[in-house]
């Protein structure tokens, strides 16, 4: 299962539960191939191709967060449209189709009793809004970065140099936490109680992710001919977010630098406790290093 | 002491591993060192982890026509003679002075491996229920010997600074391996793939060991430079008996629960043809990638933290993962289990056996290894797998639903989860009381 998806399932779980019909009883398809036949309880389609067969009819809503959905029947209940692929084909009847976003076909003679959008980012083939999201998060990092490096320089300049010295243990740490902060979370969405507690976690993780780039961003500020260090914090932020972008169109190996950027910021916003602490890993013996007098518990 | 540490406060000690030094010198022999170390801890681990807890399971049920009870008997009767003979060996180990003699050890374990080979190829000739409970007593006398001997060479082949990668290396390579190959978990094919590595080894071993040899004489030296834990000598000597004690308790906690829950879930088919028997390659390759992954991380987080904060992740590993399962079994027990199941519970499994590789050596000085290898490994590793083993064949036997098992197995590892914070603020509050009262 892709971590990406874990978002989209947050959002449909909250949208089943603001619905309200059968919000207790979801039923989740994450990989392989499906056929829904007459499923009464809520289905949530994650990276699965599940297929409605003609003749088949449903009466629980579908939402789907990705892979493909085809349908061929009978739903006598909201779909639900929030990523991944979803084609209607000629014979389908559907109660409802809410679009949120995704990749849809839909079939002209296909019968759809009502539709309803809550287009977040649909048409995004236009090149103009494709850069508005990116830019705005360069922007906003940017100025943050750049208040936090006037008021809070030691936090950044911690974090920072936890990241130059020990790339690897705070890429360790960040990856491991983001693999079971990640699963936790999902973990708690699933009991539907916990669903805001899960929301406040996914804000918290964005923001310590965030506050490692900003980190990432300082440390690469001081390589650039600025003075004053909030121009420079900002300056680097900037370079470094649209560095990134460039950096993920590369195949497999731009994916690797982002990930290990995005994870040691991460990991070192982590061990630094915010930036408050200079991270010191635990001390190690005094190990003579080639000939010489070992250090024994004795000689102490 | 004072001069060192002046320097080292100056000059942020390297945390490179001193292998890579070494290899850039081109001093071999301390290299050689190295892979044969790492060498042996991985297949005395795969042995242990494939033909002895698996396999024998195997050939009591299915070949001999055991009942379930009876084989959690034998292989408890299994566990106990493992820890009594490991002890005794560490104790006579550290009396004799073995312990600082390398070329002793080798002997030993150069018997105790053909021993072992002798026993991997009768097993699948075994008739009897009679003939195997010997079988099983002897296996367990190698076993227990084999133990505190294969640990003590890390203090003398690797440098503490390099522990956690050494660690790190048996730990993820045995269960990559393991989760690879042999597909069938039957003891035919345990025993075959064992003798194939077995036989090469012990002829390489009795070369090494009975003959004159100027590799041993010189791999011999090196215990000098690095003999004594990290945790027996400054900056961080927390390794009294008491806080050694701690560690054997909580590592014994660990292994208890996590071979409690797990020959139950490997009994359960729509847990385990989903993962670790999975016919598509790809699940099993994804496993063994986390394993590989997970003990790569332990390596790296071993050598950057406390042992206390570990101990912590391991357990908070292990609760969540429990939790996991239970959900899902109370929840969607028809429905395929998600990958992250296994995924969490490989990671937790390559976390801890790394910490166990690492930590007994270094808890241990050239007098001490041969005793607090055999009590730590013998009693956390070894007691523990075993009487859970038997206590979850037994509650199978007795009928208790997989449920209701993992339901115990999830408050042990609570109930551990809580009571790590507690301990270790308990300590703390013991040192600032030592600090006030006279």
């Amino acid at each position: 299962m892709s971590l990406e998806l874990i978002p989209m399932l947050l959002l449909s779980l909250l949208l089943m539960a603001s619905d309200g019909a059968g919000a207790d009883t979801a039923h989740l398809v994450l990989a392989g191939d499906h056929r829904l036949d007459a499923a009464s309880e809520a289905v949530i389609v994650g990276d699965a191709r599940a297929n409605v067969p003609d003749g088949a009819v449903l009466t629980a809503p579908i939402y789907v967060i990705g892979g493909t959905t085809r349908i061929d029947g009978t739903v006598r209940a909201r779909v639900t449209h929030i990523a991944g692929t979803l084609v209607i084909e000629d014979d389908a009847e559907i109660a409802e189709l809410r679009q949120i976003s995704g990749n849809r076909t839909v079939a002209p003679t296909a019968d759809i009793g009502r539709r309803t959008s809550v287009d977040l980012a649909t048409r995004t083939r236009d090149p103009a809004r494709s850069v508005v999201p990116p830019a705005v998060a360069v922007v906003v990092l940017a100025l943050v970065g750049g208040r936090l490096a006037r008021t809070r320089r030691r936090n950044l300049d911690n974090v920072a140099r936890a990241v130059e010295r020990h790339p690897v243990v705070t890429a360790t740490v960040g990856t491991l936490l983001t693999l079971t902060a990640l699963s936790l979370l999902m973990f708690m969405a699933f009991t539907l109680v916990l669903i805001p507690v899960s929301i406040v976690g996914l804000t918290a993780g964005v923001a310590v992710t965030a506050l490692g780039i900003v980190a990432w961003g300082h440390r690469f500020g001081r390589l650039l001919p600025l003075q004053r260090p909030g121009t420079a914090t900002a300056a680097g932020v900037a370079a470094v977010i649209v560095l990134l972008h460039l950096a993920g169109g590369i195949p497999v190996v731009g994916d690797l630098i982002v990930g290990f950027v995005v994870l040691s910021g991460l990991g070192a916003v982590a061990v630094t406790y915010l930036g408050f602490n200079d991270f010191e890993p635990a001390a190690l013996p005094i190990e003579t290093r080639d000939t010489g007098s070992p250090t024994l518990a004795s000689d102490v | 002491m004072h001069e060192a540490e002046a320097v080292a406060s100056r000059r942020p000690p390297s945390r490179r591993l001193w292998l890579f030094d070494l290899i850039a010198q081109r001093r071999w022999v301390p290299v050689t060192g190295y892979v044969f170390c790492i060498a042996l801890l991985t297949a005395g681990y795969y042995y242990n982890l494939t033909f002895v807890q698996l396999g024998l399971i195997d050939l009591g049920t299915s070949r001999l026509g055991m009942s379930g009870r009876s084989v959690s008997l034998v292989m408890a009767l299994l566990a106990l003679v493992a820890l009594a003979v490991s002890v005794a060996t560490g104790v006579v180990m550290d009396r004799r002075g073995w312990s600082g003699d390398l070329r002793t050890r080798l002997r030993v374990l150069t018997v105790v491996t053909a021993v072992q080979l002798t026993l991997t190829l009768l097993a699948p000739l075994l008739g009897a229920p009679g003939t195997f409970v010997v079988w099983v007593v002897v296996c367990a006398g190698s076993i227990g010997a084999a133990m505190p001997i294969t640990f003590s060479f890390m203090a003398d082949l690797i440098p503490v600074r390099d522990r956690g990668f050494a660690a790190a290396v048996p730990a993820g390579l045995s269960f990559f391996v393991a989760s690879l190959y042999p597909q069938q978990w039957r003891v035919e094919e345990f025993s075959a793939v064992m003798a194939a590595v077995m036989a090469p080894a012990v002829v390489v071993l009795a070369l090494l060991a009975f003959r004159p040899s100027r590799l041993v004489d010189r791999l011999a030296r090196l215990r000098g430079r690095f003999g004594s834990g990290r945790f027996t000598r400054p900056p961080a000597p927390t390794a009294s008996t008491s806080t050694f004690a701690v560690i054997v308790a909580a590592m014994f906690a660990v292994f208890f629960i996590d071979s409690l829950g797990f020959l139950r879930i490997i009994d359960t088919p729509a847990y385990i043809s989903t993962s670790w028997q999975s016919p598509d390659p790809g699940v099993r390759l994804f496993i063994a990638g986390v394993h590989v992954a997970g003990a790569a991380m332990a390596g790296v987080l071993y050598t950057t933290f406390d042992w206390r904060w570990l101990l912590v992740w391991v357990y908070g590993l292990f609760g969540f993962t429990h939790l996991l399962y239970t959900f899902h079994l109370g929840t969607a027990a028809d429905a395929v289990p998600p990958l992250l199941l296994p995924g969490m519970y490989v990671l937790a499994v390559s976390f801890y056996t790394t910490l166990n590789f690492a930590l007994w050596p270094d808890l241990s000085t050239a007098e001490t290894i041969g005793t607090r290898c055999a009590v730590g490994v013998g009693v956390a590793g070894w007691l523990a797998s075993f009487l859970s083993t038997s206590l979850a064949l037994y509650s199978d036997a007795a009928g208790v639903s997989l449920l209701a098992h993992l339901r115990y197995v999830d408050a042990l590892a609570l109930l551990l989860l809580a009571a790590v914070p507690l301990l270790l603020y308990a300590a703390r509050v013991r040192v600032l009381a030592r600090v006030e009262l006279p």
